[in-house]
């Protein structure tokens, strides 16, 4: 298995075929005779020869592992062909709530409710139901209320590597300092630092 | 400003015309930022009270203030929700092979985009069915008693008439109705039935009449 090139095509071929996105956790851990460093190279690799392929369809960094994903501008045609596709729709209120879980968790209901001062039980269920969120355990508080965490499926639906690749509320962050000047956050420079840029980082496209 | 003049009936009125405002915008806004506007009028009354200390400090925070930051801490993640909506989304802008079609992601888009475009328009259409039994004699007849019937009778009426018609108009359903409450009765037994999902609404445009159809049991 010193042969990169078929290291690559055996990683290739596991994608291709995978129903979620492959880890290189996964797979070190399958072929136990290749490096972690090694596979993680291979599928970095992968991913820039797909890209530089120019295919409809590209090796996507999503949830964590990697799955071959169409680009947006085949949407059209494939929902066209596929009649049974049910397009992703998410509704104005549970997508706030999707974001306030995804900034904050683990949170509770009430947290969102506080929030949007309305009461979101509703868009926490089908949340739920659709498997974008989940419970992660209980808050120790009286009462004992559910936490919440988004899902990987949430990271794959919404194209993100990992949670620190949620975009930074830039604008927001600027109000408020504007508002408590001893309160500036240095979290921005800090996520930059920490995090991969890539473009399509909104830090840079806004 | 002196207290026995506060146009209470302008500023109502500019609430109602912002309410209106968000109506046509999204139903979704209305009920969210209803309490918000409750909230206004709260601050409001507050600053028109004559306060009884005259030392500011004792009176605590500006509850603008509070608002302020409530205002904030919302908006940032009302638009970290857009910045989501805007990604190319799985099921939406891309999709990956063996992709589960019958499984959907997200809400079911028929029903919710059914709902959130009709209400507004049954509401609408019903206010107007409204004032118009308000001007004539005719409806204007006190409630009694011995009339009434139950949101849950009327269902049963309603849920038969559209059974036997097949298709009816929406404003056919309160011809008969000659006192307000049982207009009122008559519109939450729809409101009701549709909730059920044993009705569907349908307009072929703007300002056209509302027709309701009956729902195939599933």
């Amino acid at each position: 298995m010193n042969d990169t090139e078929s290291l690559e095509r055996i990683i290739e071929s596991i994608i291709f075929v995978s129903k979620h996105p492959v880890t290189a956790q996964e797979l070190s851990g399958f072929l136990k005779d290749v490096e972690k460093k090694e596979v993680t190279r291979a599928l970095g690799e992968l991913e820039k020869r797909w890209e530089a392929a120019g295919r409809s369809f590209t090796l996507g960094n999503v949830a964590g592992g990697y799955r071959f994903r169409t680009r947006p501008e085949y949407s059209e045609y494939i929902v066209r062909f596929n009649k049974e596709i049910k397009k992703f729709r998410l509704s104005k209120p549970a997508l706030e709530v999707l974001a306030i879980i995804a900034y904050r968790q683990p949170v509770t209901k009430i947290e969102a409710d506080r929030i949007r001062g309305v009461d979101c039980s509703s868009s926490v269920g089908l949340l739920l139901e659709k498997n974008f969120i989940e419970i992660s355990g209980r808050k120790e508080v009286p009462g004992k209320p559910f936490l919440y965490r988004t899902t990987g499926l949430f990271l794959e639906t919404f194209g993100l590597k990992n949670l620190r690749d949620l975009p930074t509320v830039k604008e927001i962050e600027r109000i408020r300092e504007d508002l408590s000047p001893d309160e500036v956050r240095t979290q921005d420079a800090e996520t930059a630092e920490e995090t991969e840029r890539t473009e399509e980082d909104p830090g840079e496209t806004d | 400003m002196d207290v026995y003049d506060i146009p209470v009936a302008r500023i109502t009125e500019q609430y109602l015309e912002y309410l209106d405002f968000l109506k046509k915008v999204d139903l979704e806004i209305v009920g969210d930022y209803m309490s918000m506007a409750a909230e206004l009028g709260y601050i409001k009354s507050r600053m028109l009270l004559p306060r009884i200390r005259t030392q500011e400090e004792d009176e605590g925070e500006d509850p603008r203030e509070e608002l302020v930051r409530r205002l904030v801490e919302y908006e940032k993640y009302r638009s970290a929700a857009e910045d989501l909506e805007r990604r190319e989304i799985l099921g939406k802008d891309v999709f990956v092979a063996g992709y589960d079609h019958g499984e959907e992601l997200g809400e079911p888009v028929s029903e919710t985009e059914f709902v959130k475009f009709d209400l507004w328009s049954l509401v609408d259409a019903f206010s107007k069915i409204y004032e118009d039994g308000k001007k004539s004699e005719t409806r204007d007849l006190l409630f009694s008693y011995e009339e009434a019937y139950t949101v849950e009778e009327r269902k049963t009426q309603v849920a038969r008439i559209v059974r036997e018609r097949k298709e009816v108009f929406f404003h056919d359903l309160f011809e008969e109705e000659e006192n307000r409450m049982k207009l009122v009765v008559t519109f939450l037994s729809i409101l009701e039935l549709l909730k059920d999902g044993l009705l569907d609404v349908s307009q072929s445009g703007y300002g056209e009449p509302i027709k309701i159809t009956g729902r195939e049991a599933e």
